[in-house]
């Protein structure tokens, strides 16, 4: 009777679970569904009123006049650049960090752990005026190094992945060791593999966040053709495009959001162990 | 196959101020396998990691094959080691596990393939060579470790507690597959290992070792039946030899060992080798201590552990002092029972206040 009333009591709190979920899921869908229903209403009708929404004509010109902006390919291809390019460096960076902080004894090993850490509190806008004067004086702005370079430094990734290498038992390099093999091989062949999916979890939010930065390429890149996509929609919006133009401006929401959701479709099952390893730990 | 001794001269270490190895010398034969027992923390496990290269030595030296090795790093020292958490290569299937040391210092292709080969038959671990440790079970993560070290061909094989992750059946069975292991291959190896059990059955000689320093090296039975100190005595032997508290009076010479309680003991201890002053127990293993009639030695029963063979009784004497005695297959003694019990004095040993042993003539 008890097992059976534990279980029946379980059914109800999984329901209160589900439902609660549900909500939070409708909450969040709630605001794209509307952008994406609004970016196929044409600007006249929205002028009028944005109830009109919920009826027909619907159009795809919003999203043919974005790819008349002469500009947005080019955008996107220097959004991939970017993101590829602090991913990579990201990872092999934070990779060959995390492996020395982890194995590697020097003096100062700790000090100098904790001062990366002190890294995750200094937000970007504190630092921003300098980094620009830096890139300002080397004539990088308007390069790609020059948007990459800022983010390849993670406090983050290097806190992860020193983590990750300490978890791995020191049981694995002596045995390699043993093997005879070099201490590049030992990191190389051996402990990097086994940080895969610290790795993965290391890349897609090095990605989303290099995609999705707004503020870092809006200060370096003043040539539309150095654009990345976030700073090259912006730069499309007329004034009064909120009147005038509003399903315009969804319409470049969406297109702009649309690789960061192929790649979520992609990576799916990384994202949410990623998360739910983050919410655990 | 190589056979090597491997030679300890006066080796120390320090981690920090505290010196954990204290000038220790140590010889292991050619071919020989000699067990470091001991419990946790007295040094046994880093004596070996010296000795693998994975500690280094603040002093002395150590030779293996007569080369001085302990410069060199772990992979050129030619020894193989097995770890206690098996430290197989999580990624990599069982093949590419044993082959990697192999390919690390260049070995051709259909050598390696030989040699793995080779050692799957030994091990019975054939069918596993495309898995991956992941879906191995502990025995056979234990085979594959094993094998890791076996396709080596190493000058001498390093175990460090192997067996201490297997459940109890499993344990026994590889140790006696250790033992023949060892009967085919006849490699110098070191097993170092916290059971007695373990190092008992499998080694040709043990070193014991307590608080970082060796206590004795012997035979397992010179271990069992002449233990050199109070330690040895206490840690090798289950249940663990009973001490009790004497006073000596001479029987020809030979000591006789005076209970509490007024009883007596006769030892075959020569007298002139026992120290003049302090206090003395006298040692004696369970299994020569009987429940007999005539027995000179009364006692009260507290518990009674059926064994099947054998009988363990817990016995309170009348001075209040308490020993182990053995009662051969089922036993008809009962708690609370009082019980004669007669000792076997010729196996008895006696103890001075520093735990050193003494012994009859041999």
């Amino acid at each position: 009777m008890a097992a059976s009333e534990h279980i029946v009591g379980r059914g109800i709190g999984n329901k209160l679970i589900l439902l609660s979920v549900i909500l939070v899921a409708v909450i969040w869908m709630l605001p794209i569904a509307w952008t994406l229903l609004l970016s196929f209403k044409p600007n006249s009708e929205l002028m009028i009123s944005t109830a009109s929404a919920f009826h027909p004509p619907y159009t795809l010109k919003n999203y043919t006049d974005i790819f008349q902006s002469s500009g947005v390919f080019r955008w996107l291809w220097n959004s991939a650049v970017v993101s590829i390019g602090v991913t990579a460096g990201i990872l092999i960076l934070s990779s060959l960090a995390g492996y020395g902080f982890a194995r590697a004894e020097f003096k100062g090993r700790d000090i100098i752990f904790v001062l990366v850490l002190l890294g995750l509190a200094v937000p970007e806008q504190a630092v921003i005026i300098a980094r620009h004067q830096i890139f300002s004086d080397l004539k990088m702005h308007n390069t790609y190094p020059a948007i990459i370079l800022p983010g390849l430094s993670s406090a983050f990734g290097v806190f992860l992945m020193t983590q990750y290498f300490k978890a791995i038992p020191k049981d694995i390099d002596e045995a390699a060791m043993l093997d005879n093999a070099s201490r590049f091989k030992i990191f190389w062949k051996v402990l990097l593999p086994l940080t895969v999916p610290a790795q993965a979890t290391l890349g897609i939010f090095s990605f989303l966040g290099a995609w999705n930065d707004y503020l870092w390429p809006l200060i370096s890149a003043t040539k539309p053709e150095m654009f990345t996509i976030t700073v090259g929609m912006a730069s499309t919006q007329t004034n009064f495009a909120q009147s005038e133009g509003l399903g315009f401006l969804m319409a470049q929401a969406i297109f702009a959001g649309l690789p960061v959701f192929i790649v979520y479709l992609f990576f799916q099952k990384y994202i949410v162990r990623a998360v739910a390893g983050a919410a655990i730990n | 196959m190589q056979v090597s001794s491997i030679e300890l001269d006066s080796v120390s270490k320090r981690f920090g101020s505290v010196e954990v190895i204290s000038e220790l010398s140590l010889t292991i034969h050619s071919g020989e396998f000699i067990a470091f027992l001991g419990p946790s923390g007295c040094g046994k496990s880093t004596l070996l990691r010296m000795i693998a290269g994975l500690e280094t030595v603040n002093g002395g030296e150590i030779r293996i094959g007569g080369e001085r090795v302990d410069h060199l790093p772990p992979g050129a020292r030619g020894v193989a080691m097995v770890f206690q958490h098996y430290a197989l290569y999580p990624h990599m299937t069982v093949f590419d596990n044993l082959a990697f040391g192999l390919k690390n210092i260049g070995t051709p292709h259909d050598e390696i393939a030989r040699r793995i080969e080779e050692a799957a038959r030994i091990l019975e671990i054939g069918h596993l060579l495309q898995r991956k440790p992941g879906q191995l079970s502990g025995g056979q993560r234990q085979r594959v470790a094993i094998g890791r070290a076996l396709v080596k061909d190493p000058k001498a094989y390093l175990f460090d507690e192997p067996l201490s992750n297997l459940d109890a059946a499993l344990r026994v069975r590889t140790r006696v597959e250790l033992a023949r292991l060892h009967q085919q291959t006849r490699a110098t190896t070191i097993f170092v290992t916290h059971d007695q059990v373990e190092a008992m059955t499998l080694a040709s000689r043990i070193v014991v070792m307590n608080a970082r320093k060796v206590e004795q090296v012997g035979t397992p039975m010179d271990i069992y039946g002449r233990p050199a100190t109070e330690f040895v005595a206490r840690f090798v032997g289950s249940p663990a030899m009973n001490f009790l508290p004497v006073t000596i009076r001479d029987r020809a010479g030979l000591a006789t060992a005076v209970l509490g309680d007024g009883s007596t003991i006769d030892t075959d201890v020569p007298l002139d080798i026992l120290p003049t002053g302090g206090d003395l127990r006298v040692g004696i293993r369970a299994e020569a201590i009987h429940v007999r009639p005539d027995g000179a030695v009364p006692g009260k029963v507290e518990v009674v552990e059926r064994l099947g063979d054998r009988t363990h009784l817990h016995i309170r004497l009348t001075d209040g002092n308490t020993l182990v005695a053995e009662d051969k297959g089922v036993s008809q003694v009962q708690p609370g029972d009082t019980v004669p019990l007669a000792v076997e004095g010729a196996t008895a040993h006696l103890f001075d206040d520093a735990g050193l042993a003494y012994h009859a003539r041999q």
